[in-house]
Parts: C-alpha cells; structure tokens; sequence
C-alpha cells in the first residue's frame, strides 16, 4: 500500500461523493458546482495516473470552459434555480434500479477481467505534453483531423439551433 | 496500486451519470450526466493507459478527443435545450404539454 | 277525382287479363293428370347456369293455365268493381297498384318453373294481402287484422323455404318441371315425406287450415273487393295450387297425404260451425272460404285431382260473387252485421238475386257449379274407399263422413246468411235510411260471376248417385234451417249448448298467445345464449385486445427518459446474457 495509492483512493471517493452530490442536489447551480469539485478530483487522478497533459486539459477545458458554458446556459434560459429546481421524474425508482445494476454489472465485469492486476509504478510513461503531442501529432493525427472537422460542425450546428427568428 | 482502484471509481461515476440521465427532470441536469459518464469513459482509458505503459498513449490521445467531443456535444446539447425552452417554455425532458399547441405558438421568451 | 286513375287503372289491368289468356288458352288441353310426364310449356328468360343456380323459368300447363285465367277474371271484375266501390277513397291509387302488383305475383307463382320464382310470388303476395287488408289503417282491427295475417302466413312461408330446399337437395334441382319429371320415371326418389309435410305447412299457413285457420277470418276488415280476390283467385288459392303442382311430390307418402286429409277434416267441419254461429255476413264467408278450401285439400288428399282443382275453379266464381254482393250489401247500409240487414230483396233486386245464385252454389244447389264440383269432391273420396288410393280406405270413408256432415251444416249457414240478409223485414235502426240498389260499376261483375257461377256446370263432371245423395242432404238440410228460420230461431241455436263457445270461435287466439309466449321464452333462451355463451368468447377477445392494448400504449408515452431506461436495461440484460454464458 503505496502512498500513491491512498492518495488516489482518497481522491477517487472525494470524486464519487462530490458526484453523488451532483446527482442527487435538488438545485441545478449547486449541482453545476459540485461537477466542478467532481471534474478537479477526477483531474487529481489523471495526475495520479501520470496522466499530466489530460489532467490539465482536464481543468482547462472541463472545469473552466463547460462548467461555465453550462452555468450561462441557465442563466440564459433563466429557469428557477432555487431549492427544489431540479425534480426527479417519475422514472426515478425504475432508473435507480437500472443504474445500481449497471454499476454492479460494470464492477463484476472489471473485476472479472482485471481483478489482479497491479499498476507497476516504477514503469509508467509519464504522459507530458511532449509524448502526447508526439502521439497525437504522429500516430493519431487522422483521428485529429476528423475531429475538427467534428468540432466546426458542433460549432454550426449550435449556432443553427440558437438562432432566432427569421428561418 | 491495483489496476481496480481507478476501474472502480470509473463504475461509480458512470452509474451516477446513468442515474442523472435517467431519472433527473431538468435537461441540463440530464447533460450533466452524461458529462459524468464522459469522465468515467476517460477515466477508464488513462488507467489502462497508464497500466499497458502505452508508448503511443492510445488512452490519453483518446482520452483528449473525448475531452473535445464533450466540448462539442456540451455545446450542442446547450443549443438544444436553449431551443428546446422557447418552444416550450421550460426545459424539462418529460414536457407535460402536447407538442402541437406549443409549436403553434413558437415561444419567443428570450 | 279519381276518375282518369281508375281508367288507367281498369285498362292496365285489362292488358294483363288479355296477357293471360293468350298465355293460358292455348294450354287448357295439356291435361296429363298428375302422374303423367309434365306436358306443359317451359320458357327460360334468364339462365342462372351453374353459377347462380337459379333461373327464370315459365312453365304453363292446365293447371296453370286455369288459375291463370281464374285469377285474371277475379282481379279484373275486382277492379272494375272497385271502382265504384271505392269512389272518394283517398288511398284509391295505391290500393290499384298493390292489387296490380298482387296479380302479377299470383300470376309469377303459377307460371314459375323454378321454385325459388314461385317462392318470390309466394312472398310477395304475402305482403300484398298486408298492405290490402291494413288498407283502412286508421282502424285497429284492419291493423291487427294485417298483422295476424302476416304472422300466420309466415309460418307457413318458412315451410315452404324449407322445403325448397329440401327439394333442392333431393332432387337436385330447383326447377317444377325437372321434379315432375323425375317422379314420373321408373326410379323417382323415395322417402319424401319430410318434405311434404314441410308443404303441408305451407299451404296451412297459406291457405289458413286448422290449426292457423283464424287470420282469413280476422282479415275482414279490409275492403270487401280485396276479400273477394284473395279468397277467390289468389292469396289463399296459391296454397291449393302449390299442393296440385308438386302433387306427385306429395303423393309418394302416404303419411302426407293422411296429414292432409286429418287437417282438411278438421278445417272442414270447424269452419263450417264457426261459419253458421257467426254474426257478421263477412266473416261467414271467410269462414266458409276456410271450410271450402279444406275441401279441395280432402280431394286432393285422396287422390281426387281433378276434382279439387274443379272445386277450387268453381269455388273462385261464387265465392268472388259471394263477396261482390256482401261489398254491395255493405256499400247501401254501412255496415257488414247480419242484424243490421233483412228484407233487402225489394231494395237491391239484381244484389238478392245473384247473391241468391252464389249462395246456392255454396250450398250445393241444382244446377249451380257448387252442386258439381262438391259433388266431384265426395265423389272421389267415395272412389278411393274402394280403390288405389293415397290414403288407406279408412281415412277416406272419414273424409266422406265429414264431407257429407259439412256439406249439410254448410247448407244451414248458408240459408241463415241468405235470409237474414234478404228476407224478413230489417232492421228498426235502418228504416230512415233509403236502401238502394248499388251503382251499374258494381252490378256489372256482379252478373257476370253469377253467369259464371251457372254456366261453368257444363264444364263439370257428373256422377248421379252422389248426385242425388247430396241433393237429398240439401233438401233436408234446408229443410230444417227454414222450420227453424220460420219458428223464429237463430239456426245456431241448433248447436245447443255448444254455440257460445263456437260464437266465441273457441277462443283459439288464446291458444295463440300462449304459443307466442313459450316462443319468447324459447326466444328469450336462445337470445340469452347467444349473448352470454357464444356470445362471451368475441366479447372477451375484443376486451383482451383492448387491454393489451392498453397496457402497450402506455409503454409508448413518447417519453424519452423512459426508452432510454428500457434501452439500458435490456443492453444490461444482454450484457448478462452474454456473460453468464
């Protein structure tokens, strides 16, 4: 039992409850902010994981720019946000099932699988900005080029459904 | 420190997201969730990522391209429920009202 | 008023009278009996083939053609009489047209060659006889009247459907001609005595025989013309007609034929008593008409063809005529009670006197054509006593028995009718009104049925020994009736202590009722099954469908949040599938 891995386990049960609180807060604002310490603490691990570049992409675009981009969108649409804003439907009993089982089932197939094996912390590759953009630049640079292509269509496509008026 | 850590936590988080998705009224709790689900998904693929020591890093060049769909899909998905509420009036995902009235009046409340 | 209309009416009318008898005449000679080959002419106007199975066939013959002429002469005298009769009648236009109609549906029946034809003229006359007889529908016996008559004769009409099927079945074709034909060759078909009972029905229902002999009666209260066309030439003739068509039919069970006989008995003598209690001139000769066509069903029923069909000849001319002079009666005091007439001899010489000449041929007077043709009658049920006969000879010694006791009560009502119609001195209540003799119209055919009635004897056959038998019973009869007439009673007294219950016509509608109400019940069983058995499994399959319906539909809310959860869960369940296996 490593340091690393307390610290991670900590950090990981700091992310399960925050998004536990996520799920379950009866104000849209207070969930969006509790995504927040969700994103940071799942950021944390990506660290953990030597995953250095994700993790800060993780808080560079994540927690700064969707958060933000949802809490303007409530704004916008100025929906009540006060205590009791976000209801539950009445699929909550069938859906609580449905996603416990699909945890259960997740688990049981990870463990299955991968129930024995260990992370070997003195061969990671850290993932630095330099090996990632080698990567990605190198190896992966169709699956970039796709994904512009994604994105610029995401931007049109929203700017299609947000405008108003004349059609 | 055993690979399952951070697979378990991954499980959690998609389960929670399942949940938000499934049983939330609010769309931009339900968008919410899917972010959730998103993080377990990239989650997962760091870990094995970090596990395989990958020298390519398929999981965390993966993991940055879903970082952008979420971008993208975040940016849609708000497009829609901004639409979604002037046609409707409110943005919840199991409307109470029949399409047809709320189409003939096509809200104008921003 | 209705003058141009009743021009038309009388020559279309006339048109079709001269259309049957150049149809008929050339026919009258065919005669082969009933056992011969089918010697009459048959016309296909629409071949059904194979496809249809039904075609429309004329096939005329003596029998046909004699009908034919009978019911063409009735319903034109009936015409021309109507005029006159029913001067002023509002509904004078549709009462022609339905009594056209009812000709040519007569007509239809005694021509056809198919028998699906024969049952459409059958039917139609049916509702013809409806609609004549509610012609005074504002009145509710002509309703009621109606009704009953339709009821009765439906009866009877479902035998007759039956029974064409059944003939269909046996013999394997729907046309008369076939049938006879069929019969008359060495290997006719055996074991047809369901359906000559199931015709047995029919005309009992047509022709009103015992036991559904009151609707004649009953139907009184429409226009006296239409009483004379459908007592004389068609409505209830049909019935005798129908059993003369198919006789080989009949014939070929001796079982049919005894039924018909005990039924012709039965009708024969009960008519006749309830004919002399009655007091209504009108219903004594329904009544009587009961009684007289019962005769022609004993000749037939015991193998006297020929005679039945002379009876059921020279019964249309003086029952027609018999009918005419109560209409004209009826048309000078206003009503049809026999105690409201008498003494109408002086008024109405030319009404007394063929009315005297139509009431001897129903008595069986010298020399009118009733005197022959019943002679004809008893004379064949004497032949078959000791012949080769249809019926054993017991049942024919009964029908002789009967025959003779019926000729002598039908020679007391019908000197009971004749004289309180004519002779005494009427009614204190009628003498203000000035009785007169009905208008030339209405005398005209009058005369001519009762010329009828004398010179179509020369036509009939003789036999002396009966001749002088019923000669003998007539006198006697008359005889009593007259010191009985003349002592100051009623000839009905004679019954005794019987009479009420014959004046009450045995409360035989009663026994109606009750019949009517054991069939609700059974209507009532058969209804209730058909609703909560039969009926239960669609109902109960409609109503599973509907729920299961239900049930689908709410799956189908168009909640998106919903399929997404049912989408999970069966990718879970798969996913377990997979694994567990």
């Amino acid at each position: 039992m490593t340091a690393v891995t307390v610290v991670f386990a900590a950090m990981g049960l700091v992310a399960l409850v925050s998004a536990f609180l996520v799920v379950t807060s009866d104000q849209i604002i207070h969930a969006a902010l509790w995504l927040v310490v969700t994103l940071g603490a799942v950021a944390g691990l990506y660290v953990l994981l030597a995953a250095e570049l994700v993790a800060w992409v993780q808080v560079l675009i994540y927690m700064g720019s969707v958060v933000v981009l949802l809490l303007f969108a409530l704004m916008l649409t100025r929906t009540p946000t006060g205590p009791g804003s976000a209801t539950v439907t009445r699929n909550q009993p069938l859906a609580t099932v449905v996603a416990g089982a699909t945890t259960v089932a997740l688990g049981a197939v990870m463990w299955a699988g991968f129930g024995g094996e260990v992370i070997d912390e003195d061969e990671v590759r850290v993932g630095t900005a330099a090996r990632l953009g080698d990567a990605i630049f190198r190896t992966w640079v169709l699956p970039f080029e796709v994904l512009s292509v994604v994105l610029l269509a995401a931007l049109v496509g929203a700017i299609v459904l947000t405008r108003r008026g004349e059609r | 420190m055993p690979l399952m850590l951070p697979l378990v936590v991954s499980c959690g988080l998609f389960g929670l997201g399942l949940y938000a998705v499934l049983a939330r009224r609010h769309a931009v709790m339900v968008l919410l969730g899917i972010e959730l689900m998103l993080n377990a998904a990239s989650l997962n693929l760091v870990a094995f990522d970090t596990w395989w020591a990958d020298t390519v890093h398929t999981g965390q060049s993966l993991t940055l391209f879903v970082i952008a769909l979420a971008a993208a899909e975040i940016g849609l998905g708000l497009a829609i429920v901004l639409a979604l509420f002037r046609a409707v009036g409110n943005s919840d995902v199991d409307g109470q009202e029949p399409p047809t009235s709320l189409l003939a009046e096509g809200g104008d409340e921003l | 008023m209705n003058r141009r209309y009743s021009a038309s009416a009388v020559g279309i009318t006339a048109v079709m009278a001269v259309c049957a008898a150049v149809v008929a005449f050339p026919r009258l000679g065919d005669d082969t009996g009933p056992y011969g080959l089918p010697a009459g002419r048959t016309t296909t106007l629409v071949d059904g083939g194979d496809l249809l199975g039904v075609s429309v066939t004329f096939y005329v013959d003596h029998l046909s053609a004699v009908m034919l002429l009978l019911a063409a002469t009735v319903g034109l005298l009936v015409q021309v009489y109507s005029v006159a009769y029913l001067a002023g009648d509002a509904r004078y236009r549709s009462y022609t047209t339905i009594i056209q109609l009812f000709l040519v549906a007569m007509a239809t029946v005694v021509v056809a060659d198919n028998l699906w034809l024969l049952v459409v003229g059958w039917e139609v006359m049916g509702l013809c006889s409806y609609l004549l007889i509610s012609h005074h529908w504002e009145l509710a016996p002509a309703r009621a009247g109606a009704v009953k008559a339709f009821l009765l004769t439906r009866i009877g009409d479902l035998g007759l459907l039956v029974a064409v099927f059944a003939i269909g079945q046996t013999f394997g074709t729907y046309e008369i001609s076939e049938v006879l034909t069929a019969m008359a060759s060495p290997d006719a078909p055996e074991g047809l005595t369901a359906i000559g009972l199931l015709l047995v029905v029919a005309v009992i229902g047509k022709s009103a025989q015992f036991p559904l002999h009151t609707w004649l009666a009953d139907a009184m209260p429409g226009p006296t013309p239409i009483s004379a066309l459908i007592h004389a030439a068609t409505m209830v003739a049909a019935g005798v007609f129908l059993v003369a068509r198919l006789y080989p039919v009949l014939a070929e069970s001796a079982v049919t034929m005894t039924v018909l006989a005990v039924v012709a008995c039965v009708t024969m003598l009960l008519a006749a008593l309830l004919a002399l209690t009655s007091g209504d001139l009108k219903r004594v000769l329904a009544w009587s008409t009961v009684s007289q066509l019962a005769y022609m069903f004993a000749a037939l029923s015991v193998g006297g063809y020929d005679a039945g069909i002379d009876h059921l000849l020279s019964h249309g001319a003086f029952k027609a005529l018999l009918f005419l002079v109560a209409g004209s009666v009826a048309h000078a005091i206003g009503s049809t009670a026999l105690r409201d007439m008498g003494g109408l001899r002086v008024a109405m010489p030319l009404t007394f006197l063929t009315g005297t000449i139509g009431f001897a041929a129903l008595a069986g007077v010298v020399p009118t054509v009733g005197f022959f043709s019943k002679d004809a009658v008893l004379e064949s049920a004497w032949h078959a006593i000791g012949h080769d006969a249809p019926v054993a000879p017991l049942v024919a010694v009964v029908v002789l028995v009967v025959g003779l006791v019926t000729a002598a009560v039908t020679v007391v009502y019908s000197f009971r009718a004749w004289s309180m119609t004519f002779v005494g001195h009427g009614a204190p209540a009628r003498a203000s009104v000035a009785v007169h003799e009905a208008p030339p119209l209405m005398v005209g055919p009058l005369v001519v049925l009762a010329a009828a009635t004398l010179l179509l004897s020369l036509a009939m056959p003789f036999d002396l020994l009966m001749g002088l038998v019923t000669t003998a019973i007539v006198v006697a009869a008359g005889w009593l009736a007259w010191r009985t007439m003349s002592a100051g009673r009623d000839p009905a007294s004679l019954l005794g202590p019987a009479q009420p219950a014959f004046t009450r016509e045995l409360d035989w509608d009663l026994g109606y009722a009750g019949a009517g109400v054991v069939a609700r019940r059974a209507g009532d069983l058969v209804t209730a099954t058909d609703r909560d058995v039969i009926g239960f499994y669609p109902r109960a399959a409609a109503a599973t469908s509907v729920w299961l319906s239900r049930v689908l539909a709410r799956a189908q809310s168009g909640n998106a949040q919903t399929y997404v959860t049912v989408l999970a869960a069966g990718a879970l369940l798969t996913t377990l599938l997979v694994v567990v296996r």
